[in-house]
Order: C-alpha cells, then sequence, then structure tokens
C-alpha cells in the first residue's frame, strides 16, 4: 500500500467514526428534547390545574339555632334586626346601612354576657340572600350572635 | 452443547414511569379534591369578611333558577336536614363544615329553610362569597 492510499484509507475510517459519533449525539439531543417536552407539559398541566381549583372564600356562621318560638319567649331581653327587601331596622326603628353597624354596637356594648348578644334576625320572604349576608355580617362585626326567627308555616285547608 | 442464553438488553423507561406516576398523583388527588358542580349557575353574594373556605365533605347550592343542590345533584329542602345529617355522621365537629353557595338573588323563603335544616343537622355553615373590598 503506498502512502497515498493509506492516507485515503485513513480518511475513510475516520469520516466512519465521524458519522457513527453524530448519529450518536443527534440520538441523545432528541431524548433530551423528548423528556424536556414531557417535562414542559407535566408543568403545564400542574400549572393550569392549580390555577382552575383556586380556593373558595367564606365565612362561617355559627348559628345556635332557628328558632320558632323561643324569639318571642327572649323577646325583651334580644336586639330584634328586621330586614325587608331593601331596608333594615333595630328594633322596629329603621337604620341606614352605614350606620347600622355603629348603633348596633351601641346597644351590645352594653350586654356583657354572650347570651344577652344575641340578635332575632327576622326577614320576610322576598328579601335577597346579598342583602341578608351584608346585614347578618354587621351584626357579627359589631359583636353579636345571630338568630334566625322563621315565619310559621300557616296550613290552609281549602274545601 | 449448551447455548448460553442470550441477555435481554431492555432496560424499562424510568424517566417515562416518573412521568405517568406523576400524571397518575395528579389525576387521583383531583378526583379526590373536586365535587363536580360546575353545571350549577350562581353568583356569589359581596360581603366582607371572606376567609378561605374549609375543606367540606358537603356543599349545598341555589342557582339562579332557585333549584338547590346537595353535593352537586339537586334535592330537596325537606330532604335536606336527613341529608347533611347523614353525610355528617361520625365526623368531628370541625369537619362539620357545610358550604353553602347561594346565588345573590335568591329569596329568604328558600335560604332560610336551608340554613335551617344545616343547623338542625348540627353543620357548621360556611356562606361561600366574594371578598367585597371596603
Amino acid at each position: 500500500m503506498g502512502k497515498k492510499e493509506r492516507m485515503a484509507a485513513g480518511a475513510t475510517i475516520e469520516a466512519g467514526n465521524k458519522s457513527g459519533r453524530n448519529k450518536a449525539s443527534a440520538m441523545q439531543t432528541a431524548w433530551v428534547l423528548n423528556l424536556l417536552t414531557d417535562l414542559a407539559f407535566n408543568l403545564l398541566i400542574f400549572f393550569v390545574v392549580c390555577a382552575s381549583t383556586t380556593p373558595e372564600k367564606g365565612r362561617p356562621q355559627h348559628m345556635p339555632s332557628a328558632s320558632k318560638d323561643k324569639a318571642n319567649e327572649t323577646k325583651s331581653q334580644t336586639v330584634e334586626v328586621a330586614l325587608t327587601r331593601t331596608t333594615v331596622t333595630i328594633n322596629g326603628a329603621e337604620v341606614a346601612s352605614k350606620d347600622f353597624t355603629g348603633k348596633l354596637k351601641e346597644l351590645l356594648d352594653v350586654k356583657t354576657k354572650p347570651e344577652d348578644r344575641i340578635v332575632v334576625v327576622k326577614s320576610t320572604k322576598d328579601t335577597p340572600y346579598r342583602h341578608w349576608i351584608r346585614v347578618t355580617g354587621m351584626v357579627e362585626e359589631a359583636g353579636g350572635v345571630i338568630t334566625l326567627q322563621l315565619e310559621e308555616e300557616k296550613e290552609i285547608t281549602v274545601r | 452443547m449448551r447455548f448460553q442464553r442470550r441477555k435481554l438488553g431492555i432496560t424499562p423507561p424510568y424517566v417515562s414511569m416518573a412521568d405517568i406516576a406523576f400524571n397518575l398523583v395528579l389525576f387521583f388527588v383531583i378526583l379526590a379534591k373536586t365535587q363536580d358542580d360546575s353545571h350549577i349557575v350562581w353568583e356569589p353574594a359581596d360581603a366582607p369578611g371572606a376567609k378561605p373556605a374549609p375543606v367540606s365533605r358537603v356543599s349545598i347550592s341555589v342557582d339562579k333558577d332557585n333549584r338547590v343542590y346537595f353535593n352537586g345533584k339537586q334535592a330537596g329542602v325537606r330532604d335536606l336536614a336527613s341529608l347533611v345529617e347523614k353525610e355528617l355522621a361520625n365526623l368531628n365537629p370541625k369537619d362539620r363544615a357545610v358550604l353553602l353557595k347561594i346565588h345573590k338573588e335568591t329569596l329568604a323563603a328558600t335560604f332560610e329553610p336551608i340554613l335551617e335544616a344545616v343547623s338542625q343537622a348540627g353543620g357548621e355553615v360556611v356562606h361561600v362569597i366574594e371578598d367585597e373590598r371596603k
């Protein structure tokens, strides 16, 4: 084998090695890309799930019991808040929404025992929930303990 | 003549396995956490004092058309007390929260009997509301 021939053979082997190395590195790159895509996809799902299940916000409300008769028995000691569709009254006197907490606080501050701080909430049937929840929130803010007074069902017999 | 068995050159795809396991965990966590009540159309009322609601086994919803749902299924108000009682049986007082998702325009004629039923069943009422900024 001449010198030129030997050089040519060497170049072929080197080229072969190079193409093998290229193939291997291409495969490795594809594998890594595959992993990265999986990872990105998983992260995407994770954050979408986190965003969609935002915790709900709520207000716990402790209510001793919904009473039909007890409210009448203790009427003289407790504060009565009456709600209609748009108005709110404290012990029969209509109060503006902005003054409600202050006035109720004045009435409740005199009472030291928790059982005396009961506020009987009575609402007409057409009182919307948004109005009721605002007022009961203010009652709690003033330090009152809410008790509902429900209207008794009247049975009417039709002959 | 004895032939030697060829060893199989298969390695389990550990990375993909981890992906699958992670996806399964996510799937079951979501399943366990969410009660499907996405079909109920309601708008929460705005009120101050909202805190993150506790995890609860019971939710009662009232939609825009005044229909009452117990854990995503339509129910009658008269049956609520017994349904809540059954669901909360053997639970600690701490875990007796009942989420109330009441549409803001619902009238007292509908929501007051619900409050009464929850109170009768010994549930702790949690009103789901939108926090109102003062």
